[in-house]
């Protein structure tokens, strides 16, 4: 019965509104107290942390993640994913299934989580493939994964095109009461592309990606959902034109959630213009009116969640005409700073922020996290939101060492890392 | 004096090597109006020159060919331009090399770098591929062609055809007519000619049409006889086959039919118009063989002959930068 007090802290925790100085007591893995103000000095505890200057909130709940292991553990190890998501503050993370096996039966499912648990560090979570081999075909054994521990359902990368598969899949999740996450993408018309179709993509030669391509399948979902009910979650949304179709959505009552990435918010298809591969991205980096359009979506809450969207590639794979390099670039060691740019640049408050990372995607995926409530498991960091840094891919926890954000100036650092009121983050050794 | 002779067309600049801002030449976007005509004036005094006798401006030098596309003309060229300078040529026709046992462009430029050409004349099918393996080599760079993106050789050869047969660029009405979407001949000559002035109308079918084309300084058509409508030049661009197959066209037949060109859509065209095209033909499908053979009105074999004082004048701009 070892009580740890984390005191002097900003304590930001958009699930009960608190954003102020003040501490928080862990024994056991949980959070015994929480107060805002200054501690009693008399109080009798077996470890105190002065967190001054520090912000102390929720971990982060990456809810994209793409895993290379199994099947690719060259690129990133399960334990190496583990250790850069908690040198990034992530506590909890959900792992989509196209892994080698694709995670689509509930024993791959238990193999990977029994793994991760035994690494420590941060909770890794499964997505269940929503068809079997991520084929868009048939059914995958969704109850069977759910019994498993699928925290929700997706094809992954890929949208599911045809229409009946999807509104069975959305009556099975309904009934299974998980989630379906979609990549929104009209596959067919997005053939062969390789950057956002526009002026800069024609001047370079570029093969076009319609930005309508994401919101084809969307209202495809939204007319679906109408009809069959079920959670319908929409990832990485990148599109003036999506986010408007999930604003009105919501407006409608439908249970529709969004989530985006940093590159969406950040960077726009300019950033392509040297043929920088690093930003070939899946869906691509869009116009800056999409930009500002995700933007405004995060502010005034159309867009719930923000993921990092992580996906481990070889260098090698990326060292390529534009063309016929890999799609994805590593997330987990930015993702906390990028977000916070919002907040330095005046658009959302930091308890937003804090909602965008955590509060929402553990509510969205019903899973522990996202809140400082007393008698919570103790998921949280310390970090300094103001401390600058300048992001070097060379410098990642994560193998992948790819970013469309190299040599780009951020600011927050992350002192601590705790998953059920163990530190993570900094350890000695990697898991 | 000297700021007047680069600037007027056909002025005295002719008389030394073309100077340039980069070592190397990637593309015509971006090039200046003085660096593309000091490369024409260039260009027209090789053309005027007897070969036997023209400057050894790549003695000792070693000249690269790396064609990761089949191409007859622009290759060789390319190494008559060589040699026309004086310089060796070493040509890398990738099938049968390393590059069909798998070996990325990046080993591949790594290991051609450790020979130390000077210069490396590069065509591959992916766009931006000679400017990232400019990144990756010591020696300058000729784009030969890049996916979809640029052959600025080809905008060169072109301009230079023009101004022999026509005179100043600037003020001219040029139609370019075919598959723009996937044509970098397209692109250059589109740069390159709303660079010097002239007036650029595309003539192409919705579907082979890139989206934002019309903020790159041309007019656009759908129509072709609106399109080339008092043109003094029309450029036919290839329609690859395959495209004129129900995919993004239903048919040669018909592609022929609508943007084909033949006598009578050509009597739209300003009286004298020129009819130009970066070859190979097909005949039948975007010109039809009449047309493409009135030695009056084509300059197709013009082109061709001006390839080389034009490659000359660019591989000699070049290697006067090299070390």
């Amino acid at each position: 019965m070892k009580i740890t007090r984390f005191y002097n802290a900003t304590l930001v925790d958009p699930s009960q509104s608190i954003n102020g100085i003040g501490y928080i007591d862990i024994v056991d893995g949980q959070i015994l107290a929480l107060k805002l103000g200054l501690p009693n000095p008399n109080d009798r505890l077996d470890l105190k942390i002065d967190c001054k200057g520090s912000v102390l909130a929720p971990g982060i709940v990456d809810m994209r993640v793409q895993s290379a292991d199994p099947g690719a553990e060259h690129l990133e190890s399960l334990s190496i994913l583990l250790a850069a998501a908690a040198k990034g503050g992530i506590t909890a993370l959900a792992c989509l299934p196209n892994t080698q096996p694709v995670i689509d039966e509930a024993s791959v499912i238990d193999s990977l989580c029994l793994r991760a648990s035994r690494i420590g560090g941060p909770i890794l979570h499964v997505y269940g493939a929503a068809t079997k081999n991520l084929q868009g075909k048939e059914m995958a054994e969704l109850g069977l994964m759910a019994e498993a521990g699928a925290i929700g359902f997706t094809n992954g990368v890929t949208s599911i095109s045809n229409s009946l598969t999807m509104r069975r899949l959305l009556a099975y999740t309904q009934m299974l009461d998980r989630p379906f996450i979609q990549h929104c993408e009209d596959h067919k018309l997005t053939e062969n592309g390789e950057m956002n179709e526009s002026e800069t993509a024609t001047r370079l030669g570029l093969i076009g990606i319609p930005s309508e391509a994401e919101v084809i399948i969307l209202e495809r979902d939204l007319n679906l959902l109408r009809q069959v009910g079920a959670r319908y979650h929409v990832a990485h949304i990148s599109t003036r034109s999506g986010i408007d179709a999930v604003r009105r959505a919501k407006l409608e009552g439908l249970a529709i959630t969004a989530d985006t990435a940093p590159p969406y918010f950040l960077l726009n298809e300019l950033a392509v213009s040297t043929y920088n591969t690093a930003c070939k991205l899946s869906p691509p980096l869009r116009c800056e009116d999409d930009r500002l359009a995700v933007v405004e979506g995060l502010a005034d809450g159309t867009i719930d969640a923000i993921a990092s969207d992580h996906m481990p590639v070889d260098r090698d794979a990326k060292t390529q005409p534009f063309g016929p390099a890999q799609l994805g670039a590593s997330g987990l060691d930015t993702l906390l700073a990028l977000t916070l740019t919002l907040v330095h640049q005046g658009h959302i408050s930091l308890i937003r922020a804090i909602e965008l990372l955590s509060l929402a995607p553990s509510t969205i995926l019903d899973i522990d996290g996202g809140t400082l409530t007393i008698g919570a498991s103790a998921n949280f960091i310390v970090f300094r939101p103001d401390s600058g840094w300048i992001i070097k891919g060379a410098n990642f926890v994560s193998h992948s060492r790819i970013t469309p954000f190299e040599s780009f100036p951020v600011q927050g650092i992350v002192d601590f890392t705790y998953v059920n009121g163990a530190q993570v983050y900094p350890t000695e050794t990697l898991f | 004096m000297d700021k007047l002779d680069i600037t007027t067309d056909g002025g005295k600049s002719g008389n030394r090597p073309a100077q340039l801002s980069s070592r190397h030449i990637l593309g015509i976007e971006g090039m200046s109006p003085i660096e593309i005509r000091a490369l024409l004036d260039r260009g027209s005094f090789f053309a005027d020159t007897p070969t036997k006798i023209t400057n050894t401006a790549l003695q000792g030098k070693t000249i690269v060919n790396l064609f990761y596309e089949s191409s007859t003309r622009t290759r060789t060229s390319f190494e008559l331009a060589a040699k026309h300078l004086g310089g060796s040529v070493l040509n890398i026709a990738v099938a049968g090399s390393s590059v069909k046992k798998g070996e990325t462009l990046i080993d591949t430029a790594t290991t051609l770098n450790a020979m130390h050409p000077d210069i490396l004349v590069v065509r591959h099918n992916c766009s931006g591929a000679a400017q990232l393996l400019s990144q990756h080599v010591d020696a300058s760079l000729i784009n030969a062609g890049d996916g979809r993106h640029e052959h600025p050789t080809q905008a060169l050869l072109d301009a230079l055809t023009i101004r022999r047969r026509v005179g100043n660029i600037a003020g001219l009405s040029v139609a370019i007519c075919g598959d723009i979407a996937n044509s970098r001949v397209a692109r250059s000559n589109i740069h390159l000619l709303t660079t010097l002035g002239a007036k650029v109308h595309l003539v192409c079918p919705p579907t082979l049409l890139p989206v934002g084309i019309e903020n790159m300084g041309v007019n656009v058509f759908t129509n072709m006889e609106d399109g080339i409508a008092d043109a003094d030049i029309i450029m036919m661009l290839r329609l690859q086959t395959e495209r004129a197959a129900g995919t993004e066209t239903p048919s040669q037949r018909e592609y022929f039919n609508l943007f084909g060109l033949n006598k009578h859509k050509l009597m739209r065209a300003a009286p004298n118009a020129l009819i130009m095209h970066p070859g190979p033909m097909n005949r039948g499908v975007e010109i039809d063989s009449e047309t493409a053979d009135d030695v009056e009105k084509s300059l197709i074999r013009i082109q061709v002959e001006m390839g080389v004082a034009a490659r000359m004048a660019c591989l000699e701009a070049v290697s006067s930068r090299i070390g």
